[in-house]
């Protein structure tokens, strides 16, 4: 591998660990490590293999179908099931990318203290306008390094001074203190939907397409998912233990986005707070532009519609009105005055619901010879693949009844 | 928000379970007041984030406090009521002067603050 490239898969990575979390990631770790400390590690784990395992398929299946993962469904799995994968999807997107806007805008607000409602058009239309104006890569790489300053967290929770063998015990599953059964169950269900977005897998998938990628790229797949993804988990580590040192003794239950800039703030003082901001700030707003675009791609790619980032907006003007349609009605629900916090929780713990839609027709697909020829899955993906899927649909039965019995985690 | 998924939604009954949820819930805003005011009077904040930041803990505090002020409950839990609705007015009070306050004069109000949320335990 020349220098060149070996630079090309380094940026790459450094761009998904710092696209890695998005506005469900902050909210549910910094809750869950102010509910039960580091009890809930383990399933920032679990989450974080389902993405890598799953965003690998998706990959692979774009790299070798040289098809993007929605196109497949609507062929493998039919008219009917496939409208019904792409509304959930679709309500699923359109919630998580209004709940990001709402994230932005406050970020904004606590940056520069202007009024919230007038930083919701601002922040669509900056969106809307690097959406427009700036290239694939760029925008993958402009949030995704802006990102990286949310690794001030990993500072934090170093400076903090955590128990460290209390950490380390979080990352094994077993019995919990500090909450009811009920509350620790809709943590760890809201975790994993948090860390499994499905707009994630399509977004990778579709990107994947657009980068031209073909057998060659396997590798860079395979480093990218892993690396990319797997190192993007220690931001949640992270969150989830600044919360867990300061917030749980404090008796802090963060209600509001600019709660977790205090963990950094305690630590390093306004240099902290203010990389805090431009990371949540960078990383919510990369969130809602893959959202965004996530929406527009399935709509696309369902109803055969000329698609790409790379297309010229007239060249793929239906799929240029998607994106555009898709931010103007997230603008709508931020502006209705719904607090982006708990539309977060909503619109993660619905994704929960849909994942099994999601999941299955990729797995179904990576297991297809007809699309896949030698590339299909191999044991160990297989093995991964339905036990996460097992999981994912144990979680989509209980995340409404959970959210429900708890208040939304209130207990 | 949590004040109103809790059941009290303005001068409601509320149970024994929805009036701790709200203690509680009133317990945090006022310990995560009374970090930013140390914070404030430490320099570790910047003067947008504390005015900015402290408006939101304002805010679900003076709305639990009015909501406390005219929630009724059964007998027997109606002195915890009153004592945890004269709180809330308390800290939401404490609460908006954060936002404006001199360096000075922010230990005061994260003492006062502590002092509540240790109230409310």
């Amino acid at each position: 591998m020349s220098l060149k490239n070996v630079l090309a898969v380094a940026l790459g990575i450094l761009s998904a660990i710092g696209g890695f979390v998005d506005i469900g990631d902050l909210v549910f770790n910094v809750e869950a490590g102010a509910t039960f400390g580091y009890q809930l590690l383990w399933v920032v784990v679990i989450g974080v293999a389902g993405i890598v395992v799953y965003s690998e398929m998706c990959g692979r299946v774009a790299a070798v179908a040289k098809r993007p993962v929605f196109d497949l469904v609507r062929e493998r799995t039919g008219f009917s099931a496939g409208l019904a994968t792409l509304a959930a999807s679709q309500v699923v997107n359109l919630m998580t990318c209004a709940a990001e806007i709402g994230g932005v805008a406050i970020c904004l607000q606590l940056l520069s203290g202007l009024p919230y409602r007038v930083l919701i058009p601002l922040a669509v239309v900056g969106l809307a306008v690097a959406s427009w104006l700036l290239p694939f890569e760029w925008i993958e790489r402009v949030f995704g390094y802006l990102g990286l300053c949310l690794l001030v967290f990993a500072v934090a929770a170093i400076k903090l001074h955590p128990d460290w063998g209390r950490v380390a015990h979080g990352f094994v599953p077993g019995s919990h203190t500090g909450g009811s059964l009920s509350v620790y169950l809709y943590f760890v269900v809201g975790l994993l939907g948090a860390a499994m977005t499905p707009y994630e897998v399509y977004f990778y998938s579709s990107g994947a397409v657009e980068d031209g990628w073909g057998l060659k790229e396997l590798g860079l797949n395979k480093v990218t998912a892993m690396i990319g993804y797997g190192l993007g988990g220690f931001l949640s580590f992270a969150l989830m233990i600044v919360a867990g040192t300061l917030f749980l003794p404090l008796g802090i239950e963060p209600q509001f986005l600019g709660t977790p800039a205090l963990g950094a703030e305690e630590a390093l003082g306004q240099v902290g707070l203010l990389l805090a901001l431009v990371g949540i700030l960078f990383a919510v707003g990369g969130a809602a532009i893959e959202t965004c675009f996530s929406g527009a791609y399935n709509t696309a790619q369902f109803f055969g519609w000329h698609w790409g980032k790379k297309e010229r907006p007239a060249g793929a003007a239906r799929f240029t009105l998607a994106w555009v349609v898709i931010f103007t009605l997230a603008f709508l629900v931020v502006m209705s005055g719904y607090d982006p916090v708990k539309l977060t929780e909503y619109s993660v713990i619905f994704s929960v619901v849909a994942l099994p839609l999601t999941y299955l027709p990729i797995l179904l697909i990576a297991n297809d010879r007809s699309y896949m020829g030698s590339k299909v899955n191999g044991k160990l993906a297989n093995v991964l693949g339905v036990l996460y899927f097992v999981v994912i649909l144990a979680i989509a039965v209980a995340a409404i009844p959970l959210m429900l019995i708890t208040h939304g985690g209130q207990g | 928000m949590a004040l109103l998924a809790s059941g009290c939604g303005g001068g409601g009954t509320l149970s024994a379970k929805a009036l701790t949820r709200q203690s509680t819930s009133l317990e945090s805003l006022a310990a995560e007041g009374a970090l930013l005011a140390r914070h404030a009077g430490g320099g570790k904040t910047t003067r947008i984030f504390t005015r900015v930041h402290s408006e939101y803990l304002y805010e679900a505090a003076s709305q639990a406090a009015s909501s406390l002020r005219t929630a009724k409950t059964e007998p027997a839990l109606e002195p915890k009521l009153r004592r945890v609705a004269s709180l809330a007015g308390k800290i939401s009070a404490d609460l908006k002067r954060v936002g404006h306050a001199s360096k000075a004069e922010q230990p005061r109000l994260a003492r006062e603050l502590e002092a509540a949320a240790e109230e409310l335990k």
